[in-house]
């Protein structure tokens, strides 16, 4: 590894029916797969809706989500995080509906739980050729977030 | 014409290891030809091949000719994990009973350890498109990592505590200290347990099963021609199989559930039995957390009460159900599921030596976890 630069996390891919989400986030937004027609949030990108068949666009979402469940990566298993550990990846319930795993930014395990309120954001991870949808908690202490405090 | 009947009449493995020094191949023939002899069939007998692979095995007409049956009838190379270790088994009697082949072999060969390792994300297991593109960017990517995360949730729900999980991986390697061929078989306790490093929370060390290199082998015949051979027949009361919500590791609604809610109706009304017949239950167990899941979910505990069904010795002998009398993937190796075949059938044969289950009958295999498996019972007897 040393030398060569970071290992690059492995790469997604992308293909004629999940382009739109990535061509966001290429412009800095995060938008999701959701139907013309009967508005459903489909969490895996389809062409056409898997409820009404209508077309699909990607839409803006607000960003913000739940804790739905969440992990403490100790074993440095994927080589490239295997300098972050221990990290946390949390998997969010976007506030639309759909869920997406992410690393929780800035924390290594103890106060994280299930329900905490978090945004969403985009970062580029070393070596990737893509932006990560990543997840900040906006649910600390008044001092660190006051508009936030619930 | 009345549909025939089907059983296992042979069973075949290599050596488990850290490093085989084999191709999937040769491991693959070893196990058939062992399966095979096991039976006393001969391989021009073999008009039928089912297999699964994460791209990480050899192809069943390449295995079947390198034992040297060159004209077959079915072959099935399944591109999947552990949720298709029933399958397999399943679809190689569903073809006997058809009468599109005589002679099924069924495999899996992996060099799990010295090959590629499903619990490294150098090359991860899964291809990374669908929902999980969304998590190739942010490394969530192992298996580990995905279980762990229904773990956790199962925790939330019901509070589950860590010693919980703990009660299922030292009744495991307690079983396994039985079995010379498990990888792992000293004995752990709950101070072990507890003490042991976290892979990826809640997951310690000993929640997580052994990569392993290895092959193993079935040989699934009709009935009638099965009662001719050299082994008791172990024949199927049926199968049940859940590939529920796409296969999302994500987006599946309930996390404290896995495809097992789904699976379980389909089992019990296959084969028209509950979960109290069943005396050797051989549970899918990539990692403890799954056994917790799927155990409740196919019924034979309230949901949040396996750690103290495992507790109480409810799952080891002497009570309810044995629960992986091998020693399971987490202490026998991980075979991908087909070595809990292999062990029901010599349960039901009662050939299982020292690890024996007085009376076993009914030999329940679970295969899978998260949104994907299916489990079969075999029954015992002619």
């Amino acid at each position: 590894m040393s030398g060569h630069g970071p290992v690059p996390p492995p790469e997604p891919l992308i293909d004629a029916d999940s382009a739109g989400f990535w061509q966001a986030t290429r412009e800095g937004r995060i938008a999701l797969c959701r139907c013309t027609g009967c508005g459903t949030w489909l969490a895996r990108p389809l062409e056409r809706c898997h409820r009404c068949a209508a077309p699909t666009s990607f839409e803006a979402v607000a960003g913000t989500g739940s804790i739905y469940s969440y992990i403490v990566v100790h074993h440095p298993g994927v080589p490239a995080f295997a300098h972050l550990v221990p990290y946390v990846i949390a998997l969010v319930e976007f506030d639309e509906g759909p869920r997406l795993p992410g690393i929780l930014l800035g924390e290594r395990g103890p106060g994280v739980a299930i329900g905490q309120r978090v945004r969403a954001e985009l970062t580029a991870f070393p070596g990737a050729a893509e932006h990560a949808i990543t997840f900040r908690r906006v649910d600390l202490p008044a001092a660190d977030f006051p508009a936030a405090r619930r | 014409m009345a549909v025939r009947e089907a059983a296992v009449a042979g069973i075949g493995r290599t050596a488990f290891s850290k490093c085989s020094g084999r191709t999937p191949l040769a491991m693959a023939a070893e196990a058939a030809r062992a399966a095979l002899d096991d039976a006393g069939l001969r391989p021009a007998d073999v008009d039928g091949i089912i297999d699964f692979s994460t791209g990480d095995s050899a192809s069943g007409p390449d295995v079947a000719r390198a034992v040297g049956a060159v004209d077959l009838g079915l072959a099935m190379d399944l591109q999947g994990g552990g949720n298709l270790a029933v399958t397999v088994v399943g679809q190689a009697f569903a073809a006997v009973r058809a009468g599109t082949c005589d002679v099924v072999v069924v495999f899996r060969s992996l060099n799990g350890r010295s090959g590629n390792r499903y619990g490294r994300g150098d090359r991860p297991a899964l291809a990374m498109r669908g929902d999980m593109q969304f998590a190739a960017l942010n490394g969530y990517v192992i298996p580990p990592m995905w279980i762990a995360m229904f773990a956790q949730r199962h925790k939330h729900v019901y509070g589950t505590t860590d010693e919980d999980f703990g009660q299922i991986a030292i009744t495991f390697r307690r079983h396994a200290a039985a079995n010379p061929h498990a990888m792992q078989r000293q004995p752990i306790d709950m101070d072990d347990y507890l003490a042991a490093r976290w892979i990826c929370e809640p997951f310690r060390l000993y929640d997580c099963c052994l990569e392993t290199d290895g092959a193993v082998a079935l040989v699934v015949t009709s009935l009638d021609r099965a009662r001719d051979l050299r082994q008791v027949p172990v024949r199927m009361a049926g199968f049940g199989e859940g590939h529920t919500h796409g296969g999302s590791w994500t987006n599946f609604p309930d996390l404290s559930e896995m495809y097992s809610a789904y699976a379980a109706r389909r089992l019990w009304a296959s084969t028209g039995l509950r979960p109290a017949d069943i005396d050797v239950a051989c549970l899918y167990d990539c990692f403890t957390g799954t056994v917790m899941a799927t155990f409740e979910d196919f019924g034979f505990c309230p949901k949040g009460q396996t750690g103290a069904f495992f507790a109480e010795g409810r799952a080891t002998y002497g009570g309810d159900v044995v629960v992986n009398p091998h020693g399971g993937l987490l202490s026998e190796g991980y075979l991908h599921g087909l070595n809990h075949h292999f062990e029901a059938v010599r349960q039901l044969r009662g050939d299982a030596g020292d690890r024996q289950v007085a009376g076993a009958r009914h030999a329940l295999v679970t295969a899978g976890a998260g949104p994907a498996g299916g489990a079969l019972i075999y029954e015992a007897g002619q």
